[in-house]
């Protein structure tokens, strides 16, 4: 077909020479320079967030992010051009109330999942660092991607496909739990909730087949049953952080009008993650497996087993990119990507590789040039090529 | 007065210089190894082109999903609304279900090509009486929670059946009553021992006399394996009804499983109907002007094997080429369609014979199967083929040696070839 004969000519040949090239040229000694992306979050869980706050005043701080985004998409060389569309929209407020309590909102709208979430309304209480409780609404301990996803800190302009077809970023819940840091040379970060986890939308909600995203319900419960969120990171040097995470919780109503139509099904997801530096390069990697108890009316349809993965790597290039403009840098960053959204099946999947020209002003702003490459395969596995070129400009305001 | 340098500082003088040009030498070399990063980057970009990185645009006729050539730019502006809704996945809060079969026109049709042996459907009755109060025609075995999935009663005449191609039903349709009767022989007249006879159906009240197959009265089927269908608007609503459990203006009542166990109210979360007329119309259209693959290049041997086609008389049936007539899409009227069928009722024997009958067709019947398309079909069904109405033959070959009936003196022939002429008539088959 002529998507996988264009993807057998032109990915192999173009990422090879890419990745000979930059793993050639990287250097150890060239590791000073890079964005925020590559901090550990050593907490994650900081009302302050890590990023950058528009004002700060009286223990009271607020800002938001943005992205735009102009390019033009290609299905089998039809061209779709987007000449200006947003990618992202965030605001977010916190509160220092207390020595010990705070309060933080945030909301986000996020064009590859098409929703808007409330992503945080919560309220801490500090101990201390290494113990905190939280409750309210709050991003899912659903690996590094869900924690930490400011638009400006994103080397590449989408997330990657385990992030918004598997875990659904941004992932929040209404829950309570607690969560921290240990202290030492080496320091243990962790989180542990009970939420209200995915609903029935993953079934009701979803076209074509199970999709966890459609799932997501940070306002409330639909069974009165909460899920389990925990993730447990490890980072054994700076910029090197290794995380574990899991959800487990039934989905479904069982009731409809009264009637019980349906028993207790449950989906789990475990999502695994990481970032290092590794010759000059940092690299962060997601991986994630669902499993879902499907009704059996609709097994053979609806996919019992997801996974999804990704690498990517990223590297500076000049820093800074003119002599006076010190914030400035050059990056270029690469990923491949890929979903197989039914294992039951030989399709129902996507592969991708993005790459991406980036100008920094560290750490507001960023402006991307890139490109992708998809493969979509339908549920008979039939391929359709997707391509397209991107610019992109995110920043905090 | 010249302070003069003692050896320890011209030492150290001499190490910072060395340590400064490192670092310069250094900063030379990282700079331009990251040069060197960006100009690979920008000739392996160069040297691979745009249009490649960026996809590139099919040839036309090496698809099954490709509009006909010569519609105006308002036609392919409905072409591309159908194909939205022909790919459109129904979610149960849209309305899937209760009881269905897919979840979309296009999770049937691959690549708007034929179907799996994983979604074929199975339709059933005793004798004419399509069983309604049981299930008939058509078994749903899938459900939405909640609701019960059907299974198939005892004692009754069963037909599994594979989804057809899409493709290329704008032109069937456009051939004309005439055009099909004429090349009737219901009594075999001539002695050739090929009958063929039209499958008299009458439509559904739904599909006015304006609608091509539509009015009172028997009209010619021409769609479905028994050509028991008459109008694309008829396949279309009862694919969205029997296939996926979405009610039309046409259907406006849930289909649902008469024999279930269980009876729960408002199951289905949609209001009624779950899509309306544009949104069937889109769909028709859509099917309407999609294009039949173009067939491949007529080498030395394909030559031979059209030669054999005609002289063992498989094309008796395989007509090569009907002519359309008058059609409100241009593109569709009066011109040659080599889809090689009658699209009559021929006699395939015991081995095929599914003894349900559909229409006025018996239970022997089969309306002959087009073969355009057979060129570029393994390409859409992960290197397989699967042939006759229920995928039982994986290459064209097979599907020869199923034929019995009126086509066995055929497939004798086909039997009796020289292994050169046997090779050939394949060839000449599959690059159709």
């Amino acid at each position: 077909m002529t998507g996988r004969a264009g993807l057998l000519k032109a990915i192999p040949r173009a990422l090879v020479p890419l990745m000979v090239a930059a793993i050639l040229g990287a250097s150890p000694n060239w590791a000073a320079a890079a964005t925020t992306r590559a901090t550990p979050v050593a907490d994650p869980f900081d009302p302050d967030r890590g990023g950058v706050a528009h004002g700060s005043e009286q223990g009271i701080l607020w800002g938001g992010h943005g992205e735009i985004r102009l390019a033009d998409d290609r299905v089998l060389g039809a061209s779709d051009p987007e000449w200006f569309s947003i990618g992202r929209v965030n605001g977010f407020a916190g509160a220092r109330l207390s020595a010990k309590w705070r309060l933080s909102g945030e909301g986000t709208w996020d064009r590859a999942t098409d929703d808007f979430v409330l992503e945080r309304a919560e309220l801490t209480y500090r101990w201390k660092r290494s113990l905190q409780a939280h409750g309210g609404i709050f991003p899912a301990p659903l690996g590094r991607t869900n924690l930490r996803h400011d638009a400006p800190l994103n080397p590449l302009a989408e997330h990657s496909l385990v992030a918004t077809q598997l875990i659904g970023v941004p992932n929040a819940m209404l829950g309570a739990g607690i969560r921290g840091v240990t202290r030492g040379a080496k320091p243990m970060s962790y989180e542990v909730d009970l939420v209200t986890g995915l609903s029935d939308g993953l079934l009701y909600e979803s076209p074509g087949g199970t999709r966890l995203p459609f799932g997501r319900s940070n306002y409330g419960d639909n069974n009165g049953l909460p899920s389990i969120a925990a993730r447990v990171a490890f980072h054994p040097r700076a910029g090197t952080e290794w995380g574990l995470a899991g959800q487990t919780g039934i989905y479904n109503e069982t009731k409809i009008g009264g009637v019980t139509v349906d028993g207790n099904r449950w989906v789990h997801l475990l999502v695994a993650d990481g970032v290092t530096r590794w010759f000059g390069l940092d690299l962060a990697a997601e991986a994630g497996v669902a499993f879902i108890d499907i009704p059996p009316g609709l097994i053979g349809l609806y996919a019992e087993d997801q996974w999804g993965a990704s690498l990517e790597a990223s590297r500076t290039l000049w820093d800074p990119l003119f002599g006076n403009w010190k914030s400035s840098a050059l990056r270029v960053a690469l990923r491949g990507d890929a979903v197989d959204l039914d294992r039951g099946l030989l399709g129902d999947s996507r592969h991708r590789v993005m790459a991406s020209l980036n100008v920094h002003h560290r750490p507001y702003a960023i402006a991307r040039f890139g490109w992708y490459y998809e493969l979509r395969r339908d549920r008979f596995d039939n391929e359709t090529p997707h391509a397209g070129v991107t610019f992109t400009a995110a920043s905090y305001f | 007065m010249i302070k003069r340098q003692v050896p320890q500082d011209i030492g150290r003088i001499r190490s910072r210089a060395a340590h400064g040009v490192q670092a310069m030498r250094r900063a030379f070399r990282e700079r331009s190894l990251d040069a060197a990063i960006v100009a690979i980057c920008l000739i392996a970009v160069l040297s691979i082109g745009c249009s490649d990185l960026l996809t590139t645009k099919p040839p036309i006729g090496t698809r099954f999903d490709q509009p006909m050539e010569g519609l105006d730019n308002g036609e392919l502006g409905d072409f591309q609304d159908g194909q939205e809704q022909f790919r459109r996945a129904f979610s149960i809060a849209e309305g899937l279900g209760p009881i269905f079969n897919n979840v979309s026109c296009a999770s049937c049709h691959s690549g708007d090509g034929r179907g799996v042996p994983s979604n074929i459907l199975t339709r059933f009755s005793r004798g004419s009486d399509l069983v309604l109060g049981e299930g008939g025609p058509q078994i749903q075995d899938r459900a939405i929670p909640g609701a019960e999935g059907e299974r198939l009663p005892a004692g009754v005449d069963v037909s599994r059946r594979l989804p057809p191609p899409v493709f290329g039903v704008g032109l069937i349709e456009a051939v004309t009553d005439s055009t099909l009767l004429t090349n009737e022989d219901p009594g075999d007249s001539n002695a050739d021992g090929i009958s063929g006879r039209a499958n008299w159906v009458t439509p559904p009240a739904f599909v006015p006399a304006t609608e091509p197959g539509g009015g009172p009265g028997p009209r010619v089927g021409r769609f479905g394996r028994k050509a028991q269908v008459t109008s694309l608007l008829q396949q279309t609503v009862d694919a969205y009804h029997q296939d996926v459990g979405i009610t039309s203006p046409q259907r406006p009542a849930e289909n649902t499983n008469p024999l279930s166990s269980v009876v729960v109210p408002g199951l289905d979360p949609a209001n009624d109907p779950e899509v309306g007329g544009q949104e069937v119309n889109d769909v028709m259209q859509y099917m309407r002007m999609l294009a039949p693959p173009a067939p491949g290049e007529m080498t030395a041997r394909r030559a031979q094997g059209a030669a054999v086609f005609t002289a063992i008389r498989c094309g008796a049936c395989h007509l090569p080429s009907l002519r359309t007539g008058a059609h409100e899409i241009e593109a569709l009227a009066d011109r040659d369609v080599p889809l090689y069928s009658d699209l009559l009722l021929h006699d395939l024997g015991d081995g095929l014979a599914d003894n349900r009958p559909d229409g006025s067709a018996d239970g022997r019947e089969w309306r002959t199967a087009p073969l355009w398309g057979l060129r570029i079909a393994r390409e859409f069904l992960n290197g397989q083929l699967f042939l006759l109405h229920d995928g039982r033959a994986r290459s064209v070959e097979e599907a020869i040696l199923f034929h019995g009936g009126e086509a066995a003196a055929v497939r004798d022939a086909f039997n009796a070839l020289p292994a050169a002429d046997r090779e050939a008539l394949l060839d000449y088959v599959e690059s159709r």
